[in-house]
């Protein structure tokens, strides 16, 4: 049985304590590494902790065979994740800008900070996520800029790219760059639960564990022969597609498809007419890793992401 | 009035980036407020600004951009409603990027002065004293000390970031200092007047305007003579003092109580003198936030 404790508790106004959860599988098989997965930074990637709840239930039945820990955070953001919301509420703030947090701030602080506290001394970190709100994405794995051991990792993450990102202006204060090594794993659509995504990643996620020497190979529910072998890219080959015009965005394409340099990723059109405004193409041949399914953009919205090949 | 930026928007009316230019040449300077939505006492202070100089000659070029997020303001939102991001993270922006980076861009070429503002007020739970926040040194301390506001507070490194306004104004080599007053989602008159005397007492100093005092400075600190009371536990907070009273050692401060049944939890009291800075306005607490905060006076 794992153990079930608090990392932390937050006392609301009104009384009532709100706890964010480890559920820790402690292996007696041999000795192994401290493996993380944290999900449910952001209240809005149900995706992420459902993986997260697959995997406990995955261990909970194997838990003798495992050698090494392996802890799992399956929400850590329960306020938000209550209102199907990004963001910690009342605070209104975004606990991925949040990180390393600090032990005397507000609530959503402390949370930060009690969990750079936990992984601070894991061997490896997961962080389990969902797309974006207005996307539905190729399932992908995240790691840091030549960071070739997690690469090396993500690449058993049965998904269909492993993005070696620079890191961005707000990295410092986003979960995934408080220890190094992290993997990020990413797709679906945005606050939703996708078909096919959740067993990919979780797949994806025991295949990883394996690798680390925690979960026996000869236990995976499936053959690594079945899993996919991801394409790795580095920002230079991930091409955000932009629309020039403000309305409606209507899709053409489904994650990972083919596409042709000048073929058409949708068009826009006015929101109260109808009539086209722009026709948006890809710039470069590849493959659809995001494509927007939230159709209202500005000038400037992002529509699309496509990997080069 | 111009409309420095223009962007089209989906389902209503162009997006619009109006400025309000007077006079001609130098010393420049450009005051912003608005960038938040919902913060709009500094609005009605810019725009009360703007009244006295239609009827100066201003000796230099004043831009006021009263109201940089229309959208947000519209609804009562602090960020840009679209996509619900900060502008003020966007900068130094992008003019082919997101619509938040956009206007960004179009606002940071709109604002190149020697002397830059950029007017806010707290969150909606909070109301604030109006007060500058200047860097420990430099020119900018002056010029911040010359408003008047009652409170000027030197702090150390904060908002250098060069992805807000004030710091990609500072990384451009302009003179830039940030005032904040009242409270998000509320209109506070009187803190409206004292930032709009702040503001014409600057002009004053940069004789762009006849000198005219400002409201008159009560406390001019740093971070460790700003007396801060947070919740040691969560409950129901209520004041007893108000923004901008002076208050002695001793001097209670406000209370926390249980929410459902009103038992006194514990009590805050001010340890130096000083004046009521920040106070807590929406009273349902959680443990550690910030409830009062006073700025030192030396007696
Ligand atoms: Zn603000």
């Amino acid at each position: 049985m794992p153990i079930v404790e608090p990392v932390i508790s937050v006392e609301m106004p009104s009384g009532e304590d709100v706890q964010i959860v480890r559920r820790r599988f402690q292996g007696s098989a041999g000795p192994g590494p401290r493996v993380a997965v944290v999900a449910g930074i952001r209240g809005d990637t149900p995706e992420g902790i459902r993986v997260a709840h697959e995997l406990c239930a995955f261990l909970g039945q194997h838990e003798a065979a495992l050698s090494g820990t392996v802890d799992v955070y399956p929400c850590c953001n329960p306020l938000a994740a209550h209102r199907g919301a990004r963001r910690w509420p009342f605070f209104d703030v975004d606990l991925n800008r949040l990180f390393p947090g600090r032990q005397d701030g507000h609530p959503p602080d402390r949370v930060a900070w009690a969990l750079s506290q936990e992984i601070a001394d894991a061997d490896q970190v997961i962080e389990l996520r969902g797309a974006h709100p207005a996307f539905r994405e190729a399932p992908q794995a995240h790691v840091r800029h030549r960071d070739g051991k997690a690469a090396e990792l993500a690449m058993g993450a049965n998904v269909a790219v492993v993005w070696a990102r620079h890191p961005g202006p707000a990295a410092n204060s986003t979960f995934a760059y408080q220890h190094p090594g992290t993997i990020v794993l990413e797709g679906g659509c945005g606050n939703r639960l996708t078909h096919g995504v959740g067993r990919d990643l979780r797949e994806g996620l025991l295949h990883m564990l394996s690798m680390l020497g925690v979960v026996a190979e000869a236990d995976l529910p499936f053959h690594w022969a079945a899993l996919q072998r991801p394409q790795v890219v580095t920002d230079e080959e991930v091409v955000r597609v932009r629309t020039s015009r403000g309305g409606l965005f209507l899709p053409e394409g489904t994650p990972w498809q083919e596409i042709e340099a000048g073929q058409p990723l949708g068009s826009v059109v006015d929101p109260v007419t109808g009539a086209a405004c722009e026709e948006v193409v890809s710039p470069v041949s590849g493959r659809l890793l995001a494509v927007r399914e939230q159709p209202v953009v500005f000038p400037g919205s992002m529509v699309g992401r496509v990997v080069t090949t | 009035m111009t409309v420095v930026f223009r962007m089209e928007a989906p389902y209503r009316g162009a997006y619009e980036l109006h400025r309000l230019s007077f006079g001609s040449g130098s010393p420049s300077v450009a005051i912003v407020a608005g960038m938040h939505g919902y913060e709009l006492t500094g609005l009605h202070a810019v725009n009360m600004l703007a009244t006295a100089l239609r009827v100066s000659r201003p000796k230099g070029t004043v831009h006021l951009l009263p109201l940089v997020n229309t959208f947000g303001a519209d609804e009562n939102q602090k960020r840009w409603p679209f996509d619900d991001q900060d502008i003020n993270h966007a900068f130094p922006g992008d003019p082919a990027g997101t619509a938040v980076q956009r206007i960004a861009h179009a606002l940071l070429e709109a604002t190149h002065a020697d002397v830059c503002v950029d007017v806010h007020s707290g969150a909606p739970h909070v109301r604030e004293l109006p007060h500058v926040r200047v860097p420990m040194g430099g020119e900018e301390v002056e010029l911040g000390r010359k408003m008047g506001l009652p409170v000027v507070w030197r702090r150390p490194g904060d908002r250098l970031d060069a992805t807000g306004l004030v710091g990609a104004w500072r990384q451009a080599g302009h003179k830039a200092v940030v005032i904040e007053g009242g409270r998000g989602g509320t209109l506070d008159t009187q803190h409206s007047e004292l930032i709009a005397r702040g503001l014409g007492a600057l002009l004053g100093h940069l004789h762009i305007l006849p000198a005219m005092p400002g409201p008159g400075v009560l406390a001019d600190v740093t971070h460790s003579e700003v007396e801060t009371h947070r919740a040691p536990f969560g409950g129901f907070f209520v004041p007893e003092v108000k923004v901008g009273q002076r208050v002695q050692a001793g001097h209670l401060l406000g209370y926390l109580q249980a929410p459902i049944g009103g038992d006194r939890l514990g009590e805050l009291r001010a340890e130096r003198p000083g004046v009521v800075m920040t106070l807590r306005a929406y009273p349902m607490v959680h443990a550690s936030e910030l409830l009062v905060r006073v700025a030192g006076i030396p007696q």
